[in-house]
């Protein structure tokens, strides 16, 4: 997924991702984790892909469904800068307004969701590296 | 293996990530119960499942219909489920903080009702450990009725043979 020049406008300094959370909840086991990133770079793409066809169809329903799922995804991966951009879009995909400010929306939520995709591969680099250095020691002792 | 002890848990989300994390965060939470964990997208697939299985907890979110616009929503699984096995409790899961959903899930037969804030996790761990206990009590309950029937039995018999006895030959008791 690549930001086109239109989204690159919105400027982001600061990491979009915590994953302080994640690590929480699964107790730091460096499977859990990897494997929640998996579903996690697979699933979001679909969801950007589905929200980007119903906005060319206006179809509020679907723009409404798919924020509000969005929306525990996103918490899972500690991006509490989406939560504001989630909660409008399904606001207004509820009451079945302004499409202008859900695209403008949507440009935000896609620079948001291409710069965290980027974060949460280079994060699973070292969750790689850390299980196959695991792997590795374990095979050499046995 | 399907273990008598093992505790069945049905978790019926449409988001992956989430139903990962969760499924990730009971086994880390609970590490010495057998537990089994079943996911499912839809209410529609858990009922596939359900009469095989007959978990003892299922933790069901409301809205279901994400990918599946024609899914069942949580209140109409929920009232499946009861239906299906009425000792099976569900945990009810939802984003929204709507009281009319929390007194309609209550009322449908819910155990617990959790709005997914951040801490939704701990509410989740902490609604399955009262299950659990509510488990281990009701199975005590049973142990504790056994015996009480046990010993009913043994004093009817005693009694019994004892009249028996008193009737019949009441020269032995003398």
């Amino acid at each position: 997924m690549k930001a086109t020049e239109s989204e690159n406008n919105i400027q982001l300094s600061e990491p979009v991702c915590d994953f302080r959370y994640l690590i929480d909840i699964v107790n730091g086991k460096t499977y859990l984790i990897s494997g929640i990133m998996d579903v996690f770079l697979k699933q979001v793409p679909e969801d950007i892909q589905c929200i980007n066809e119903a906005i060319t169809n206006t179809d509020y329903k679907t723009i409404k469904s798919y924020t509000h799922t969005m929306k525990s995804s996103v918490s899972i991966m500690g991006i509490s800068i989406l939560m504001p951009v989630l909660m409008e879009m399904e606001n207004l995909g509820i009451a079945e307004t302004d499409i202008e400010k859900i695209k403008q929306l949507n440009l935000k939520l896609k620079v948001i969701c291409v710069q965290a995709i980027d974060e949460i591969k280079k994060e699973k680099l070292n969750y790689n590296h850390a299980i196959l250095k695991k792997t590795i020691n374990k095979n050499s002792k046995s | 293996m399907n273990n008598k002890n093992q505790i069945n848990i049905f978790i019926v989300e449409d988001n992956k990530v989430f139903t990962l994390a969760m499924k990730a965060d009971i086994e880390t939470a609970f590490p010495k119960m057998l537990i089994k964990i079943h996911s499912f997208e839809t209410g529609e697939k858990c009922m596939e499942k359900f009469m095989q299985v007959m978990p003892e907890i299922v933790i069901l979110d409301y809205h279901l219909n994400s990918k599946y616009p024609e899914a069942a929503d949580g209140i109409k699984v929920l009232d499946w489920i009861k239906k299906a096995n009425y000792k099976t409790e569900v945990i009810m899961l939802t984003r929204d903080d709507n009281i009319d959903i929390a007194l309609k899930s209550f009322k449908h037969g819910a155990l617990d009702y959790i709005v997914k804030t951040e801490t939704k996790f701990r509410k989740i761990n902490y609604s399955l450990f009262n299950f659990f206990k509510i488990m281990e009590a009701r199975r005590e309950t049973k142990i504790y009725k056994f015996i009480v029937i046990a010993i009913c039995l043994f004093v009817a018999i005693v009694v019994g043979i004892a009249t028996a006895i008193q009737i019949f030959s009441p020269s032995l008791l003398k």
